[in-house]
């Protein structure tokens, strides 16, 4: 359910529902446009570019390079209990970006604009809610993909 | 030919913690003065258009209420909103109005109150500035974005962050001399510096500050505008423009594209180049913003808007000045409202009115409103004949 | 009824006679490779591992205090790394030292707690732990009626398994969305060579209790568990299922 996606949804319902669910089990997904061909990360369901409005997911690697980030120390509610956190931006090797919490591998004098980075699929573990998000881990990080469960 | 459009009145409240006034009531106190200033009557508006972002208020549907505490009504009113450039998009309606032909007298009135919401609510609705869907889960705000930008023009130009605290160094210089402004102190490069950190590599100083304000423009047809004044100001070049509101897709985040193309636009339109600008009000939402925007539109190469900023070049005497009166760092943003608020400085600026923070010589004026993180740009170019 | 559980790899405390012997052995039938933990490997823990070899699956025996937090966690980090891998946890190391509370000692109330309650919590973690990190895994602890309802000369072992049954409750709900389940068995009085030494009026009490006229053998606990184990439990978590012959209703 697209609710369960980030720490706080605003976000109930939409068309690409199910990046949700495979991100559940472990799979980051852009989308393809029927139409056209085109392909886009965060996925959409409507081509702006044909008028299509038949979209398949396309598995995304994870990989990319950093673009820019920052510390966040004033939180937006909901976040409060977790400053300071750092947001990074991607340049994904496949087209698109995405942004995200820099991961516990990535060491914070570490961080270098233009440095690669693997997106990792991640649960939360510290709620009973399920929340599935991603964060920018060093490349070579690992984690389980699941077979759907429905 | 199009019909040409003046700015006949001008009017402005004190922007800050308004816990005195409720925002139709701010509204009248900038009105009020506008319409005094332009020697018309209420009854000589044909209509007003309010520019606030509603989400804000508790109350509902602003633009009638508003409208109805002025005593215009029958006539019609509208409400704008395009983020923190809802003040110069109800400029734009006005003025696309009486270029139509429609109406001749158009009272344009941004007003906002941003502290009657809780602290939890103003809070949440920071977080969700970007874009929702997919960034707001991972706890992006207002300022984060704009510190990314500033990171990247860091690494791309070698922008220091003495050179952002330059920006509100002069602001707030500024700041002090206007008695609309919300912070009316002088402060220090270490100052800034040393002032607690709110989104790397941003400080308190390097942000606006939510504040409740209003301000007003009567906006007039050209027949209208020359029974007002012999040599009244235009709205002479209008340039708008948009872009992604999301990070996610904007080919370079050092610069507002909407920014540049929206300058282009005005100075088209206006027949004048960055060049011919004598004194500009820019989004100074956060100090990278006003670095940016004196690249965006032509006052300095690109990347070059630091040192532009630390070299004073942006002060009065210098080769134009911004913000002299104090922009949105030291007056305070209450957001549908800072759009008129920069047409007011500027006309203020090309009638000679400003006291101690004239520019000698102001004949061509530009403001520079920006929504959001850039997904609207306003840019207007004022000027006399 | 095909039970898909050819490959997996299990641990039962407490497994070298009894009820845990039983259902290794039955876990062992269907398909796993089964280690045993118990605090003494002695000829009967022997017997047990020969019979899981029989069946064709690899068998593992470790010797284990399950009072002792750290021992848990090695003892899990050992059968990995003997069998490859763990699949189900199976807690049934327990024991009992019954007295009226007015006679009852310090030491009787750490001792139950100690091995039934805090041993569970220990082994849980371990593997909880590892579920949660490769996405499955279930955990069957055995509790008992008697921590469903009060017993008489059983305030410790009552509150070690009661203690038992929400630990199994609360863990489920941790466990839950990392596709890992936690339930419990709760037997009623079952005959094992523990039981067979206990005074025959106990027993009759029991069997007199029972609606169906009998008690439990090793075995009928242990169907239960394989099921459990099964993907064909795969929506049962948070759950207690009674062994009981109808002694508790």
């Amino acid at each position: 359910m697209f609710k369960w996606f980030g720490l706080v949804s605003y976000v109930p319902y939409t068309k690409v529902e199910g990046f949700a669910d495979h991100l559940r089990e472990g799979r980051i997904m852009g989308s393809c446009c029927q139409g056209c061909g085109a392909v886009t990360f965060p996925p959409r369901s409507d081509c702006s570019a044909c008028l299509d409005e038949h979209f398949e997911f396309i598995e995304y690697s994870g990989r990319g390079t950093l673009h820019t980030y920052t510390r966040i120390e004033a939180a937006p509610t909901g976040f409060e209990r977790l400053t300071p956190y750092v947001v990074g931006m991607v340049d994904l090797e496949e087209g698109g970006r995405a942004v995200a919490w820099i991961g516990e591998t990535v060491q914070e004098e570490d961080i270098e604009i233009g440095m690669d980075l693997q997106l990792v699929p991640r649960m939360s573990e510290e709620e009973e809610r399920i929340r599935v998000y991603y964060s920018l881990e060093i490349p070579g990080t690992r984690w389980v993909k699941t077979a759907g469960s429905a | 030919m199009a019909r040409r459009v003046g700015v006949i009145g001008i009017g402005h409240g004190v922007f800050g913690r308004r816990s005195d006034a409720t925002v139709q009531e701010l509204a009248f106190e900038a009105f009020r003065e506008a319409i005094l200033d332009s020697g018309l009557q209420p009854g000589d508006v044909d209509a007003s258009v309010i520019g606030a972002v509603p989400e804000y208020h508790k109350q509902r549907s602003l633009a009638g209420v508003v409208q109805e505490y002025l005593g215009l009504l029958p006539r019609p009113t509208w409400l704008t909103e395009a983020a923190c450039a809802s003040g110069s998009a109800a400029i734009r309606s006005g003025w696309l109005a009486i270029r139509a032909g429609v109406h001749d007298v158009v009272a344009v009135i941004g007003c906002q109150k941003m502290t009657e919401l809780g602290t939890a609510e103003i809070l949440a609705l920071m977080g969700r500035v970007g874009e929702v869907q997919w960034e707001s889960g991972f706890g992006t705000t207002f300022p984060a974005y704009y510190a990314m930008f500033a990171r990247r023009h860091m690494h791309e130009f070698g922008t220091t962050t003495d050179q952002l605290a330059a920006v509100a160094v002069k602001n707030h210089h500024y700041g002090a001399l206007n008695p609309y402004a919300l912070f009316r102190k002088e402060i220090t490069v270490e100052k800034a510096r040393l002032s607690d950190r709110v989104a790397t590599p941003f400080h308190v100083y390097d942000c606006c500050a939510n504040a409740d304000g209003a301000a007003c423009v009567i906006l007039a047809s050209e027949e209208r505008a020359r029974e007002h004044s012999a040599s009244p100001v235009w709205l002479s070049g209008m340039g708008c423009a948009t872009a992604s509101m999301s990070v996610l897709r904007r080919a370079s985040l050092v610069g507002l594209p909407s920014a540049v193309a929206a300058a282009a636009e005005a100075y088209d339109m206006a027949g004048v180049g960055a060049g011919d600008i004598d004194v500009a009000e820019v989004h100074d939402c956060f100090t990278i913003a006003e670095i940016m925007a004196y690249e965006d539109l032509g006052f300095c190469p690109k990347g070059k808007g630091g040192p532009f900023a630390a070299e004073g070049r942006t002060y009065i005497g210098g080769d134009v000045p911004v913000n002299v009166d104090g922009g949105l760092k030291a007056k305070g943003h209450p957001i549908g409202a800072t759009g008129v608020s920069m047409t007011y400085e500027i006309v203020k600026q090309l009638r000679g009115a400003a006291e101690d923070r004239q520019v000698p010589d102001a004949d061509i004026g530009l403001t520079h409103n920006v929504g959001g993180i850039g997904q609207y740009c306003f840019v207007q170019i004022l000027s006399r004949d | 009824m095909e039970l898909n559980l050819e490959g997996r790899v299990a641990l039962v405390t407490g497994g070298r006679r009894g009820i845990g012997a039983a259902i290794a052995l039955a876990l062992a039938r269907e398909g796993c490779d089964v280690a045993i933990a118990d605090q003494r490997l002695d000829a009967e823990a022997a017997e047990v591992v020969r019979a899981i070899e029989e069946t064709g699956r690899r068998a593992h025996a470790v010797e284990v205090d399950v009072r002792s937090f750290p021992s848990a966690e090695a003892c899990v980090t050992e059968v990995i790394g003997v069998l490859g891998r763990l699949d189900i946890l199976v807690c049934n190391a327990g024991v009992n030292r019954d007295a009226v509370i007015w006679r009852m000692s310090e030491t009787q109330w750490d001792d139950v707690i100690a091995v039934n309650l805090k041993g569970y919590f220990s082994f849980n973690r371990a593997a909880a732990r590892i579920f949660k990190d490769q996405r499955s895994g279930k955990i069957v602890n055995i509790a008992s009626i008697n921590g469903l309802r009060g017993k008489h000369g059983q305030t410790n072992y009552s509150a070690s398994k009661g203690g038992e049954i929400a630990l199994s409750k609360a863990l489920a709900r941790e466990l839950g969305k990392f596709n890992a389940n936690v339930n419990v068995v709760a037997p009623g009085m079952v005959m094992t060579e523990m039981a067979r030494a206990l005074a025959p009026e106990f027993l009759e009490q029991a069997v007199d209790e029972s609606v169906l006229g009998r008690l439990a053998s090793p075995e009928d606990c242990a169907n239960v568990v394989v099921f459990l184990c099964s993907d064909r439990a795969r929506h049962i978590t948070g759950e207690v299922i009674k062994v009981d012959g109808g002694q508790y209703i």
